[in-house]
């Protein structure tokens, strides 16, 4: 037997289970993607037997669309404020919480626990914090400080609440990567810098900042995705509302395919969030991992 | 106790002093008052924020009545109705859905973990370029919103009459973004594997399904104990697919069936509470249990990038 | 060997997870017993007044009655239309279906026979769309009349309700004086119960006068962006700028709104459909500390937004059409059934061969009241806009862009921007 032969039979031993796990990526996600990707240029819907191929109509109507730009600000606002809130407090967080004692340990698996909840049920936690009769207005008029306010009746007081609402669950998320992170700097780099006598700031930039960089490219790709296929909370926390305000894009998609059975124009919306995805976690992990490699 | 302890930051200050006594006296003063201080801040940042989590558990255990009135304090009449009321549902929301979710995501996992770890040991002995091509294919489903594949997912499951069925829920499952993620952890654990170790298997005339089985399987246990958890976890809280996959007339996952518990007519927030305390039960022991691997696996992640 | 064998593994792997995935579903499913007949799932709504007991009570007598079916119910959430729709996108359109917008999927409804709703209704076209019937016109509500509490009335030196637009801004500025919240308003369930002003507005300004404005909207003769629309959104943002809402009005979802209204009576006047009626929602024994009066218009004629409409809507694609049907015309015209929608729910009954009396059903005075009300012959009775689900059905959409510009009210008064939005959706709606 040659040895080429040889090797091919020894991979063959693997390949069905390689192969099966081909063939479901590409039925589960290549094919819908490409599937979507076409749907977008026709008009199809469940209620229509046939679909019409409508060239870029559906693409045209979407940049012409009020309700889609409105659905894009949401979700650009959201991914910005999340991204850069939940870092910067989930690495203060895990700066104060980085100590080894019992206590300490008991603080960190407390702040952990909001990123394992689901969506949903962070989502009616809050939602019964900021009703009318909700805790936060209950502890506002229990204070004598009036009758408090419609925490979800405003867009931009709703914006607001879905923002730090979301960020709750990031900052959590933050924290534990940011802990991890300063765990496994090692105490002899401390050493050696303050031995150079650099104070806390120059230890901060010099020492803490290049050896959490990983650390920072896996927390901002996470709040940046996360923020992008935002529904869950959403759906409960305000159901888009009020005025649409709330509807991130992703809720738009959902709600085109499913509320109005428009399956092309779904698509459409659905292939620039994709696109858009696509651009922001190239651009930032680009930008971040140059600053990995050069610090 | 390590790194960045911040005992020494007043050492300029002090060094001006000329008692050698006073000095390690007022240091040692002055690092005690810091801890405190230190440990106080922290335990406040803390409580704030996971208040939202004590109040839905404190509001578990209290009466209708004292919800609304004292939401903020401790029960004062501890009770077990709200508990009672979620689990004695006529329509058994929560024995249905626990051991849905569990099927669901229990089969998820079983089915994603060898597959996965096969397909990444199978990449890994590909030629750079080969490896990269499938490598980039596979960062599709990292980054690709599941909104985005959702509807024709689901005809494609009409096609093959899986549609609205747990089957096709689990399939889709393994087959979509959660497997990019899989492959990903495990091709990167795979580097770090010495190949002297899949090399002495081979010379041993292994083959390539023992090698994989026998060697590389049990060598990345680390990333397995990654993919589990996180896949686990997110299948378990997972809303959209098993609202929209699974549909009205299968039952649900716990996850969608809270949901679809939120009418818009009522507003028991004893039952309400009482619900989401049973459902977050799962994953918060589940994360309790496993904190170490968990975040050892996000380090994992984080260390390759 | 080897090869062939780990293939038999991995398929036998998979076969067994999915054949017990299978059989879990089913006992997951709750309902073990193995169903005889045909199995039909009927898609219902839980309200305070229809709630779990009554679908299940009504479902077994039906089911009984026609005999050798099993019905399972589906509950849906929220807007009963877009679930069903949003089931349809996923290929699980329920047999049956309760009080959806049948002017909006007719194309997927079996069409009821015209001897039989001839034989069974007052108003046997009711809710026709295009000539043919797909909901049974069983029952009908007025969306809205306006409640309210006569305490408060009188606590803010309000003699009687008001007649016209200009009294009812008088009311709004005398209870808004004495420090009641003039208007009850669920603002956030922006589908439907926040934009109850809106439609009463415009149903009572527009339609009043030109009961085929929806018709001419459809032909593209009349326009959501004309004088008349602008004025009726008008009426609306002087009505928030008047104060006559909660400032926090948005966050107030339905059983919120209801609590403030009916128990805690925090607020004295609350446009919403005639299920308040109803003992699911105003309890017998404290209805006669309310009242009702008709959406108020500028000249004072009284103009009553009727929706005629019924609950059982069968699946044209339904794997037992006939079942489906037969259980449906069983369960529409038990005056039993019928009798308990009209107790607890406030339905205005339309079965022709029942009288009164037979619904056995004890209602309060203030169903009477707005029974009288709805039910006289000195007023116009229209179309509620947006509410029903015949021909003068609103595309998809258009709905929610009622409820999004009535909540956007609350922060803008751009009454040009809000017309846009409703033609936008208009447009959008008629392309769906």
């Amino acid at each position: 037997m040659s040895r080429r032969s040889e090797s091919f039979r020894r991979s063959l031993g693997l390949a069905p289970l390689a192969w099966l796990a081909f063939a479901m990526y590409a039925v589960f996600l290549v094919y819908p993607l490409l599937y979507s990707v076409w749907q977008s240029f026709t008009n199809r819907s469940p209620l229509r037997l046939k679909p019409i191929f409508v060239g870029f109509d559906n693409y045209t109507e979407m940049f012409a669309d009020d309700r889609f730009w409105m659905s894009l600000k949401l979700t650009l606002i959201v991914t910005v404020f999340v991204t850069v809130v939940s870092n910067v407090i989930g690495l203060l967080f895990a700066m104060l919480l980085n100590k080894n004692t019992a206590n300490y340990r008991l603080m960190r698996t407390l702040v952990f626990i909001p990123q394992v909840l689901s969506g949903v049920i962070v989502g009616i936690i809050w939602n019964s914090m900021v009703t009318q009769n909700g805790l936060i207005n209950v502890v506002i008029r229990n204070l004598g400080l009036g009758q408090g306010v419609g925490w979800v009746g405003t867009p931009e007081l709703a914006t607001m609440v879905v923002c730090i609402v979301v960020s709750w669950m990031t900052i959590a998320f933050c924290t534990v990567v940011y802990t991890a992170s300063l765990q496994s700097v090692p105490a002899e780099l401390y050493e050696a810098a303050r031995v150079d006598g650099a104070g806390a700031i120059s230890r901060f930039r010099n020492v803490t900042i290049p050896m959490i960089a990983p650390g920072v490219t896996i927390s901002v790709t996470l709040c940046m995705i996360t923020s992008l296929k935002l529904y869950d909370v959403l759906a409960v926390l305000t159901g888009g509302g009020p005025s649409n305000s709330t509807k991130s894009t992703a809720f738009y998609v959902i709600e085109t395919a499913f509320s109005t059975n428009r399956f092309g124009y779904a698509s459409a919306i659905a292939i620039f969030l994709l696109a858009l995805t696509a651009v922001l976690s190239y651009i930032t992990s680009g930008l971040l991992r140059r600053r990995e490699a050069h610090l | 106790m390590t790194a960045i302890e911040d005992r020494p930051t007043t050492r300029a200050m002090l060094a001006q002093s000329s008692d050698a006594a006073s000095r390690t006296a007022a240091r040692e003063a002055s690092n005690r008052v810091k801890r405190a201080s230190r440990a106080t801040l922290a335990w406040l940042a803390t409580i704030v924020f996971v208040l939202p989590i004590y109040l839905a558990v404190s509001n578990t255990f209290k009466p209708r009545q004292e919800i609304l009135d004292n939401p903020l304090g401790l029960p004062i009449n501890p009770t077990l109705e709200n508990l009672a009321k979620a689990w004695g549902r006529d329509d058994h929301l929560i024995q249905n859905g626990l051991l849905n979710s569990l099927l669901v995501t229990a089969l998820t996992v079983v089915l994603i973990i060898p597959i996965s770890s096969a397909v990444s040991f199978w990449i890994s002995e590909r030629t750079p370029k080969v490896k990269g091509v499938l490598l980039a294919i596979f960062a599709l489903g990292l980054m690709i919103p599941p909104q985005v594949v959702l509807q024709p997912i689901i005809e494609i499951l009409q096609v093959v009459h899986l549609d609205h069925s747990y089957p096709g829920l689990i399939l889709q499952n393994v087959g979509g973004g959660l497997m990019s993620f899989a492959v990903f952890v495990y091709v990167g654990f795979l580097r770090t594997v010495p190949k002297e170790i899949i090399e002495a298997a081979r010379v041993d005339g292994a083959s390539e399904f023992r090698t994989w089985w026998a060697v590389v399987f049990p060598l990345v246990r680390p990333a397995t104990a990654t993919v589990g958890i996180f896949i686990g976890l997110w299948v378990w809280n997972d809303f959209l697919n098993p609202v929209y996959i699974l549909g009205a007339l299968q039952g649900q996952t716990i996850t969608a069936g809270i949901y679809a518990s939120l009418g818009t007519y009522s507003s028991d927030y004893g039952q309400l509470f009482g619900i989401m305390f049973l459902a977050a039960l799962v994953p918060i022991v589940g994360y309790l249990a496993t904190q170490r691997e968990f975040i050892a696996g996000l380090m994992s992640g984080a260390a390759k990038g | 060997m080897k090869r062939s064998r780990l293939i038999s593994v991995a398929a036998l792997a998979l076969g067994s997870a999915l054949a017990l995935s299978a059989c879990s579903t089913t006992a997951a499913g709750g309902d073990k017993t193995e169903a005889a007949g045909a199995k039909l799932s009927f898609m219902v709504f839980e309200t305070p007044a229809l709630t779990a007991k009554f679908w299940d009570d009504t479902i077994k007598s039906a089911a009984e009655k026609v005999g050798g079916v099993e019905v399972q119910k589906v509950l849906s959430t929220g807007d009963r239309t877009a679930y069903a729709k949003q089931l349809l996108a996923s290929n699980q359109l329920p047999d049956l279906l309760a009080s959806i917008n049948t002017g909006q999927l007719a194309d997927l409804l079996v069409p009821y026979d015209e001897a039989w709703l001839k034989e069974n209704f007052l108003i046997p076209d009711a809710t026709a769309v295009d000539g043919k019937v797909y909901l049974p016109p069983v029952n009908s509500q007025a969306i809205p009349f306006v409640f309210y509490n006569k305490a408060l009335f009188a606590k803010a030196g309000i003699t009687a309700p008001p007649k016209n637009w200009a009294e009812f801004m008088d009311a709004v500025a005398k209870l808004k004086a004495a420090g009641i919240t003039p208007i009850e308003l669920a603002g956030k369930e922006a589908a439907w119960a926040a934009s109850y002003p809106l439609v009463g507005t415009i149903t009572a300004d527009i339609i009043g006068k030109d009961p085929k404005w929806v018709q001419k909207l459809k032909k593209g003769e009349a326009k959501l962006t004309d004088a008349n629309v602008k004025a009726a959104l008008q009426k609306n943002v002087d009505l928030v700028k008047a104060g006559a809402y909660d400032p926090q009005a948005l966050s107030v979802d339905f059983a919120t709104a209801n609590t403030n209204f009916v128990t805690t009576q925090k607020s004295a006047m609350y446009p919403m459909g005639t299920w308040m009626t109803g003992a699911g929602y105003i309890p017998a024994d404290v209805a006669d500390q309310f009242g009702v009066f008709p959406w108020p218009t500028d000249d004072g004629s009284v103009v009553v937004p009727i929706t005629v409409g019924g609950t059982t809507s069968v699946n044209a694609k339904s794997a037992n059409v006939d079942k489906a049907v037969a259980f449906a015309k069983q369960w529409s015209t038990d005056p039993k059934t019928q009798g308990v929608l009209v107790e607890t729910d406030g339905a205005f009954p339309m079965l022709k061969n029942v009288k009164f009396s037979e619904y056995n059903a004890k209602v309060s005075p203030l169903f009477t009241a707005a029974f009288e009300l709805a039910t006289s012959d000195k007023v116009t009775r229209v179309n509620a806009f947006g509410q029903v689900v015949n021909d003068d059905a609103l595309p998809g959409g258009v709905g929610d862009a009622l409820g999004a510009v009535a909540q956007g009210m609350f922060a803008g008064a751009d009454i040009d921007a809000f017309a846009k939005q409703l033609d936008d959706a208009w447009q959008k709606g008629m392309k769906g």
